[in-house]
């Protein structure tokens, strides 16, 4: 299976950065998410997953995202739900949050995906995060 | 006459008192949202946490206005992104961000509802019909409600919306989002 990587842009319709390994089950999306077309990018980041969960293999899920629109955060809810599905069904799921600790929008973010997911996150904060 | 129709640029520049940091009208699209967008993060070092708000009630507004506008940038045969029209304010306590654009009539009522639903809801009530928003599984939808709710979170005041009636097929639609400094 092959990793997924996509180079995201700043400053141009943000797309976050990708980085899914296939070997290591670590998979980072990092930056900001306000694309034109947020549901083909996210849906190829879901099928990357499903593909990925077949094997069984354990899985971290990193966010480092700064800043994602309303359109984003459904997407992103399919992907908390699919980990959720995936350790209710026996895989072993780390899902880790890092965010800006000045940015109280974002930890109620986080608190309400986790609410509505059922799924643990832990919210890191992180200082590199912060918006200059 | 000729000179009636000379466009007075002098006055329009500054019937916009010093206040007004962003005015636009146009088409939504990519550019115009980058240009706009780089131009508020550049506020940001004077005041990261409204400025940064400001920056995210922007891009709501903005996509709504591409995605949604009943009316279009046509070019050709090609329809492009809706278009409306965009003013940020810089009042010293707050800053304003206010958006309008032509709504078909048929597609008011329901936009007018939300608001006015939003208006009720405290931070605690707005989290709760989000996460309820969030949880309906509809793929298609492209979240255009959860954008309202979110501006009202983002922004921790009421949505202020104001309807001109323009003819029996269309309104113009004014957003007015405050944000504190």
């Amino acid at each position: 299976m092959q990793n997924l990587e996509i180079k995201g842009s700043h400053g141009d319709y943000d797309v976050p950065t990708v980085s899914f390994n296939a070997e290591t089950g670590v998979c980072e999306l990092k930056g900001e998410s306000y694309l034109e077309k947020t549901a083909e990018f996210y849906d190829r980041l879901l099928a990357w997953l499903d593909e990925y969960m077949a094997g069984g293999k354990p899985i971290t899920f990193n966010f480092r995202l700064s800043y994602f629109n309303t359109s984003s955060s459904k997407r992103i809810l399919y992907i908390l739900l699919k980990l959720k599905e995936y350790e209710d069904n026996g895989g072993q799921v780390a899902t880790n949050w890092y965010y800006d600790e000045d940015d109280t929008d974002m930890e109620e973010e986080v608190e309400d995906f986790r609410i509505i997911s059922n799924l643990e996150i832990n919210a890191i904060p992180d200082s590199s995060l912060r918006w200059e | 006459m000729e000179q009636n129709n000379k466009f007075n640029l002098v006055e329009y520049h500054f019937r916009s008192q010093h206040e007004v940091v962003v005015s636009y009208k146009g088409p939504f699209d990519k550019d115009a949202m980058n240009m706009i967008g780089n131009y508020i993060r550049g506020l940001i070092s004077m005041n990261p946490q409204a400025s940064k708000k400001v920056f995210k009630v922007f891009i709501e507004l903005a996509q709504n206005i591409a995605q949604y506008s009943a009316e279009k940038n046509i070019i050709g045969e090609y329809v492009g992104a809706g278009v409306g029209s965009l003013v940020i304010v810089d009042y010293p306590e707050y800053y304003q961000v206010v958006t309008g654009n032509l709504i078909d009539n048929e597609d008011l009522g329901p936009v007018i509802d939300k608001c006015e639903l939003i208006n009720t809801l405290d931070k605690e009530g707005l989290r709760k019909l989000k996460r309820e928003q969030l949880k309906q599984n509809d793929y298609e939808r492209t979240g255009a409600d959860i954008g309202l709710i979110q501006l009202a979170i983002t922004s921790d005041n009421p949505l202020d919306i104001e309807v001109k009636p323009i003819d029996q097929k269309c309104s113009f639609f004014t957003i007015r989002v405050k944000i504190n400094k």
